[in-house]
Parts: C-alpha cells; structure tokens; sequence
C-alpha cells in the first residue's frame, strides 16, 4: 500500500478516494462486461452469449450445490453478480494499480478490508433475513437454541465469526497479492537492470498465481454465501 | 486492520458507497443482462423439449403411416387378385351363354328348316292331289271329245302316275 489513505469528507462521513475510484471503476466494467457479452441473443448461442450462459450456468451450479430447489431461483442472481463483481475486482488490482502525488488511488476494490467486510456483512444480513422470512421469528431464533440450549453462546460467536472470516479471509488473499507484486516491483527499480532481470519473471509468475487467487477467492466467497443462506433456510 | 488503522476513522462513506453502487449495479445487471438472458435460456430449454417431443411424434406417425401403407399395398394385391379371378369367372360365364345362345339359335333354325321343309312337301303333295284331279276332269273331257283305245289310256294313266310319283319325291 503506497502512501497513506487518501480521504475527504462528506456528510460527516469519511470516504476513500481509493476505494470509491477502483470501487466505480469495477461496477462500471462489470456492467459492461456483461452488457456487452449478453448483446444480440440467439436461441443458437455464440460468442459472448456462450461465456455468459456459461457464468450463469457456472453460479446456478454453485447455488443448487447448497439449496433446496425451491430456494434456487430467489438467490441465484445475486450469486450470479456478487461473483461475477468479486471476480473482477480481485483481478482489477492485477492490470492496473494507479498512484499519484503519493496516493494509491486504483487498485483491487477487494484488497481493502472495508470493502470486503462491508459485502460480508450484507451476505451476513442476508441470511438473518432470509431466515427471519423462511421460518418466522420463532423458528429463526429456535436455531440458536439446537442442539441444545447450551450451544448458545457459541452459536453466536459463530454468527459473527462467519462474518469476519468471510470478508477477511478474500481481503487477505487479495491484499497479501498485491503487496507482494509491489514488493517485486519495488524490487526491479531497486538496482538497475540485474534486478529487472531477475523479478520480471517472478512478477509474470506471482500474477498468474493471483489470476487464480482471485477466482478461487470470488468462488469461495460465492460458495459460503450460499451455504450461510441455506443454513438459514433450510430444516435441520 | 492496517487501512483502518491508519486513517483512524472507519469509512463508513466508503461502506454506504459500495452498498448503494452495488444495488445499482445489480438492478441495471437485472434489467440489461440477466433478465434477457435467462430468458433465452429457459426458451432453448423449452425449445429442446418441444422438438424432442416433436421428433418423437412424428417418428410415430411415420411409423403408423408405414404399418397402414404396407396393409393397403397387401388389401391392393388381393384385390387385384379377386379382379382378376372375377374377369376370368365373367369372360366364362359369358362365352358359355354365346356357346349356348348360338346351339338354342342353331336348333331353332334347325326345326324351322323342317317345319318349312316338311309345309313345303305337304303343299307340293295338296298340290299334285288338285292337279290329279284336274287331270283326271281334263282327262275325262279328252276322253269324252276324242275316242281313246284302251292302250292308249292306259299309258296315258301311266305315264300320269309316274310322273305323280316323280313330282311326289
């Protein structure tokens, strides 16, 4: 992370130009990434039409996997946008990092606790309403009860486990890439041409690793949001 | 916590401009991309199932339409069959009843040869029996105008008789 955070003010609250920049950056190209795959659609898929189908087909599976049929349908675009968000916002930060006049101002949305905690928290949201609503407030607090009146405390230490664990858990493995590719970076300038020689090769490596954190991180992210919603909705 | 740490304030704008982004983002997601897109895939889906079921219809028609086709082309041959036995049945029928028009014509034509042949001899012999008897009158009225030895008379009578039995036959 170059420099300090770069902050303003607004309404009494605090924003970072970092976070909204990359932030705007990724809806803005998630959009029209998928605007434009899913343009002149066929019943005879081709081109941009098979890669989206495939992705929609690809976070459908992820959602049956965890639920009941029944759920599938109410949950199965969300899934399909947390992903397909989370997917280019880890690998934002590995194209393009910005700086300038010290401040970091593009890179990985999902490298900033911040951001990440903020979508863990509204899956987290999610599920307690998602539960609320599938069995009423009884049924929904009677979970924190089983198996045993005993489990209570544990239980919610879970409920807010889950919700650290799950947002920081992509911001490490998004933030721990991009510091290291910074680091290689840094490395190259640092004596002239040997050391170019010697981490250019372990940058081009390092990013092929993190092309495939990322995904991995944006699946996983995906996978427990589904199994979170479906603990809630779902009969023990 | 580094980021948080180091501003020493919680962006909670940053929180609230993700939020808002993201509802946003997933509505116009919604309207442009999923929506049309979904769509389009549970009508190949339905597309598919139709043309299968489609497929197997007509497979059975076919089938059912070869089934009848080949009955008929077996019903045809028989028919034809029967045609055939019934044309040659009809065509014997018929020249029997030429054969027999013919004989029962050729009868009749038979007994009414006779029947004229057999008239024709009882006029000749009606016939010869006035012409005797004129003979005789006109013999009688020679004999009365001119005197005829018994000789005479007699080949005369002879000569009347024979040719009364060469007229008979």
């Amino acid at each position: 992370m170059g420099g300090d955070a770069f902050t303003f003010e607004l309404f009494g609250l605090t924003f970072n130009w970092a976070n909204i920049l990359s932030g705007t950056l990724v809806f803005v190209l998630t959009f029209f990434i998928l605007f434009a795959l899913s343009r002149k659609l066929t019943l005879k898929p081709t081109g941009g039409q098979n890669v989206i189908e495939w992705i929609i087909d690809f976070t459908n599976g992820v959602v049956r996997s965890q639920m009941p049929a029944d759920q599938v349908g109410n949950y199965s675009f969300f899934i399909f946008v947390l992903f397909v968000f989370l997917f280019i916002a880890n690998q934002l930060g590995l194209i393009l990092q910005f700086g300038w006049n010290g401040h970091e101002l593009i890179k990985s949305p999902t490298a900033d606790p911040v951001v990440t905690l903020t979508f863990s928290l509204c899956v987290i949201t999610l599920t307690h309403f998602a539960g609320i609503s599938q069995k009423g407030l009884k049924g929904y607090f009677k979970e924190y009860l089983s198996p045993s009146a005993l489990m209570l405390p544990i239980n919610l230490v879970e409920e807010f486990s889950n919700f650290l664990t799950l947002g920081l858990r992509i911001f490490g493995n998004i933030f721990a890439g991009e510091m290291l590719l910074k680091l290689l970076a840094e490395m190259a300038f640092s004596h002239g041409i040997p050391t170019m020689i010697v981490s250019l090769p372990l940058e081009m490596i390092w990013q092929a690793f993190s092309v495939f954190i990322g995904s991995i991180q944006a699946y996983v992210f995906v996978t427990l949001t589904t199994v979170y919603i479906s603990r809630k909705v779902t009969e023990e | 916590m580094l980021v948080i740490a180091e501003s020493n304030s919680l962006y909670l704008g940053d929180m609230l401009f993700y939020l808002v982004s993201f509802i946003i983002m997933a509505l116009l997601v919604w309207h442009f991309v999923w929506k049309p897109v979904t769509q389009m895939m549970e009508k190949r889906a339905k597309t598919v199932a139709s043309d299968l079921d489609n497929a197997k219809q007509a497979r059975e028609e076919a089938t059912a339409l070869a089934a009848k086709r080949q009955e008929e082309l077996k019903g045809s041959q028989a028919e034809a069959a029967k045609i055939v036995d019934q044309a040659k049945k009809s065509a014997q029928t018929q020249g029997d009843q030429i054969v027999a028009t013919a004989q029962a014509d050729a009868q009749n034509l038979k007994a009414q040869a006779e029947k004229d042949a057999k008239q024709a001899r009882e006029d000749a012999l009606r016939g010869a029996k006035d012409e005797v008897a004129n003979l005789s009158i006109e013999i009688a009225s020679k004999l009365i105008q001119k005197e005829l030895n018994a000789d005479d008379q007699k080949a005369l009578i002879d000569s009347y008789i024979e040719g009364l039995v060469k007229h008979e036959s």
